[in-house]
């Protein structure tokens, strides 16, 4: 267990990624109840619009100015699609029983797939993400990347800005409002239309910054990548409690690290030898969401609400 | 909603019926031409006085035109084509041959590179259609009137601008969409002829699929597509469909048996196993998704790693069949295996659904969606070096030993009354099978008690707990049977495909049977129906495999259908009258009336 501290590190930092694209499944769903499965290809796509950006920069360029270019990019692509969605594929079937937006949102996540499959240059393979060059940093016992720096810095500053958005603005609290209550928010004379279309905006940015993160940490972008890391972010997002944009932050974490943990030391326990590794990864992710929603389905921070019928 | 009833065309009536009826006539004739001078084109047609090929569509199309039309002059015999009246059927007969004959054309210039490879008798076959079309138009048609048309449709658009141009044309230039026609009572016939009408219908039915199975390239099958499917709305619009629907109602009984007649003959119509094992393969698909209409349809559980359970029942009975890659070294009986992949796969149901039932029915998504991917992995992890070795890992399951029956061996050829049932005719046969058995599943279990809570549920799961249903328990049960079925549709899947490997379970594919091909095949033939699954799998099975131009923008075009499916008809192909009525709900107005035109009353004060 000598290397616990470094497992712990590679976890929170697992985690962190898990948090940000949870984010954008936990404000969809707090506001119109609706899973939006899309949300792991809004991330994808993010990482391609970065990718993009870095492609059309000249070579050589410094790494401090191509990250936040590729990081604007990133953003504006993911909320572009995240919003053109929402306009044109889920606000005509508000009302619709619901099994209409939910199979729609998987009709999106497929032809967002399948539009970078086909028409990305070179998309059907991974494609090169840029690294940060570098020895990794050396803290005490544990080793952190230099490519991880930037989830590191970047998780937090987007969970500061986010909270005083929710709890400072006025939109943000029109967002709260919303959420508690859509009617009466309407009553009360917030454009709920304008408050659904910022959730997916907000969401769909985080996605892009989370899809930075993960090209500079694995060294590349393909077009499945949002289907595995969707899955997790909405384990994450129920983990913490649906609904509430720190449970996803927290449900993340949770998740990260209970993955690294497994991943390092199931195969230690007696029996289980075969069991660990990273082969087992999403195995022991997906038998935390099942127990999750065993004994508290409301999740870490979630509050048990009743049916709003 | 007001209708009126005039020509697009304003012509004389009697005189656009003559010329209608000529230029269909015509049309057909002109398959006796010869289309294109080189023998080139897949089917050849080259030949003067024996259509071949798309030809023989063209030579259809022309005469159901041309029947329908002299129907509506009142020939003894034609009339019961089309019992509602009305000329619209005749348009969209005339449509259809249309469409097909200049998809002939088309196809023909593509193919061989220019439009010179076209014979006179091709471009005649084009002009003389075209001409039945005006003739039609000229006809006195349910149209509605100008000033009920709505704000036009921009949905359209996301099918392109060809799309909404079609759609632009149909409804608001020609304002021809969705006006039905009251059906006359129908004739009193004595109960065997409506028994002989019934099996005629489905032998008709049987040639019509044969046909679609059986075409050999995929021009054939695109135009097959194309005819049959303004075929099948041009005789709902005369009425003979629902006709034919009313009977089948009636005499229940006798028109499942005649369905399972006709399908159990297929075989009997095939010379070589090449298509006797896509049947195979389309009746698995399409027993899973009635399996997972149980679940969606019925219930309201959207299960979005069905096929899970599908590849649960196929490894049970592959790790049980005998095969030497299999670590288990016993060989089942097939009542036995089925068993087993059934209950294995029920287990897993209880095991997912248990915890995530008594949630909302998002999490059910989330989790079956989970399940299918872990599924996936861990079969593939069970190889002995990252797990116990179970599965083989990636490489899977392979040489699955035949199934024997009674003695009887599912693998050899056998003569049956004078024609040979190869190896995939055998499977197709104990597929049709298991088919019956979970057609009688869905239709017992629907109509009792059990299922009409489902359906309460799947409506209003407080309404129907306040009315002392345990929905709990009810949704476990659908979903631990839909499992069970889907396992043991699985359990045949392993011995007709002879290996079983971790990617034929997956999410979504270009391939089916894949979770969101099952779901797709679910909605796009109707939710809570026995026949749209059925005819959802069809269609969902045959494009893909028919058409492999396609093969690289399948899953995109895929995707698309489904997002515009969802918005347009959400109901599906085959609908249940009560969910085309829930999708269909005219949306509550908001208080539009000005304020001072209404007079408070005491009442409304």
């Amino acid at each position: 267990m000598h290397d616990l501290p470094q497992q712990l590190a590679n976890g929170l930092i697992l985690g962190a990624l898990y948090g940000l694209v949870a984010i954008g499944y936990t404000m969809v769903y707090g506001i119109v109840q609706l899973i939006n499965f899309a949300h792991g290809e809004i991330f994808m796509v993010g990482g391609f619009g970065a990718l993009t950006a870095y492609l059309a920069l000249p070579g050589g360029t410094t790494l401090w100015l191509a990250v936040p270019l590729m990081l604007i990019a990133g953003i504006l692509v993911s909320t572009l699609v995240a919003v053109g969605a929402e306009r044109f594929a889920y606000r005509p079937l508000r009302s619709a029983p619901r099994l209409a937006p939910l199979i729609t949102a998987i009709g999106l996540s497929i032809v967002l797939q399948q539009l970078v499959f086909s028409f990305y240059p070179d998309a059907k393979k991974a494609r090169v993400f840029p690294k940060i060059p570098g020895d990794p940093f050396e803290l005490a016992s544990v080793t952190i990347q230099r490519s991880d720096i930037f989830l590191i810095i970047a998780a937090p500053i987007c969970m500061l800005i986010l909270g005083w958005f929710v709890a400072r603005t006025r939109s943000g609290r029109a967002m709260q409002a919303t959420s508690q209550d859509p009617d009466t928010a309407k009553l009360m004379g917030i454009d709920t239309d304008r408050v659904i279309v910022m959730a997916f905006a907000i969401g769909a940015a985080f996605a892009a910054v989370a899809a930075v993160a993960y090209g500079l940490r694995t060294g590349q972008v393909d077009f499945r990548m949002g289907f595995i890391l969707g899955l997790k972010a909405f384990t994450a997002a129920v983990l913490g409690g649906i609904g509430n944009i720190y449970g996803a932050m927290l449900g993340g974490l949770a998740l990260g690290l209970a993955e690294g943990l497994a991943t390092a030391y199931i195969q230690h326990i007696p029996g289980m030898h075969l069991f660990g590794g990273g082969a087992w990864k999403d195995v022991w992710a997906f038998v935390l969401l099942i127990v999750v929603l065993l004994v508290r389905p409301q999740g870490l921070l979630g509050e048990r609400v009743a049916d709003r019928a | 909603m007001t209708t009126e009833i005039t020509p697009v065309i304003p012509v004389p009536e009697r005189a656009a019926r003559v010329f209608t009826a000529l230029a269909a006539v015509a049309t057909a004739g002109t398959a006796l031409t010869a289309w294109t001078w080189t023998a080139d084109f897949p089917g050849d047609l080259t030949f003067y006085g024996s259509p071949a090929g798309l030809q023989w569509l063209t030579l259809t199309g022309g005469l159901i035109t041309a029947v329908l039309t002299l129907a509506r002059y009142g020939i003894p015999g034609l009339r019961w084509t089309s019992p509602a009246g009305g000329n619209n059927g005749i348009l969209l007969a005339a449509l259809g041959t249309a469409a097909v004959s200049w998809f002939a054309i088309i196809a023909i210039a593509v193919d061989l590179g220019g439009l010179a490879n076209l014979e006179p008798g091709g471009w005649l076959a084009g002009l003389t259609s075209l001409l039945a079309v005006t003739g039609a138009l000229g006809l006195p048609l349910d149209r509605r009137t100008a000033d009920s048309l709505g704000k036009p449709n921009y949905w359209w658009l996301l099918a392109g601008v060809v799309g909404y141009a079609v759609h632009h044309l149909i409804t608001r230039t020609l304002r021809l969409a969705k006006i039905e026609r009251k059906l006359p009572p129908a004739r009193e016939l004595p109960s065997w002829a409506e028994v002989l009408l019934i099996i005629a219908a489905f032998a008709v039915g049987l040639f019509a699929i044969t046909f679609g199975i059986d075409t050999e390239y995929g021009e054939l099958f695109t135009g097959y597509l194309i005819l049959a499917g303004f075929t099948v709305a041009a005789l709902a619009k005369t009425g003979l469909l629902q006709r034919l629907r009313a009977l089948t109602v009636k005499h229940r009984p006798v028109a499942t048996g005649a369905a399972f007649s006709a399908a159990a003959a297929f075989p009997f119509t095939q010379t070589s196993d090449q298509y006797t094992s896509v049947a195979a393969n389309i009746l698995i698909f399409a027993t899973v998704a009635l399996g997972l209409n149980i679940v969606v349809g019925l219930a309201g559980l959207l299960d979005l790693g069905y096929v899970a359970f599908l590849g649960v029942g196929a490894y049970a009975a592959a790790l049980v069949s005998g095969s030497p890659a299999s670590p288990i070294h016993v060989a089942f009986p097939f009542w036995a295996a089925a068993l087993t992949g059934a209950a294995a796969a029920m287990v897993f149901g209880v095991l997912i659904g248990a915890p995530t039932l008594r949630l909302r029915g998002d999490y059910l998504a989330i989790v079956t969606l989970g399940f299918g991917e872990i599924f996936r992995i861990t079969m593939n992890n069970l190889n002995g070096t990252t797990g116990p070795n179970v599965t083989n890992g990636s490489n899977g399951i392979p040489r699955i030993p035949d199934l024997q029956i009674l003695g009887f061996d599912l693998g050899k050829k056998h003569l049956v009354g004078g024609i040979e049932l190869g190896r995939f005719s055998n499977y197709y046969l104990l597929m049709l099978i298991i088919t019956a058995v979970v057609v009688l599943v869905f239709a017992r279990v629907g109509n009792s008690r059990i299922g009409r809570a489902w359906v309460a549920i799947r409506e209003d799961e407080t309404a129907a707990e306040a009315m002392g249903i345990n929905g709990f328990r009810l949704k476990l049960l659908a979903f631990a049977l839909g499992a069970c079925l889907a396992g043991l549709a699985g359990t045949v899947q392993a011995h007709v495909s002879y290996t079983v490997t971790p990617d034929q379970y997956t999410f979504a594919e270009a391939l089916p049977p894949n979770s969101a091909f099952l779901l797709a095949a679910v909605i796009l033939g109707g939710m809570g129906t026995i026949s749209g699954p059925l005819v959802g799998a069809t269609l969902l099975f045959l494009i893909p495999k028919k058409l492999e131009f396609l093969s690289n923008y399948q899953l995109l075009a895929f995707g698309i259908a489904l997002i515009i499916l969802m918005r347009i008809r959400p109901e599906g192909l085959i609908a249940n009258r009560r969910n085309q009525l829930e999708f269909h709900e005219p949306v509550i107005p908001a208080q539009s009336a000005p304020e001072d035109a209404v007079p408070l009353t005491k009442a409304g004060a």
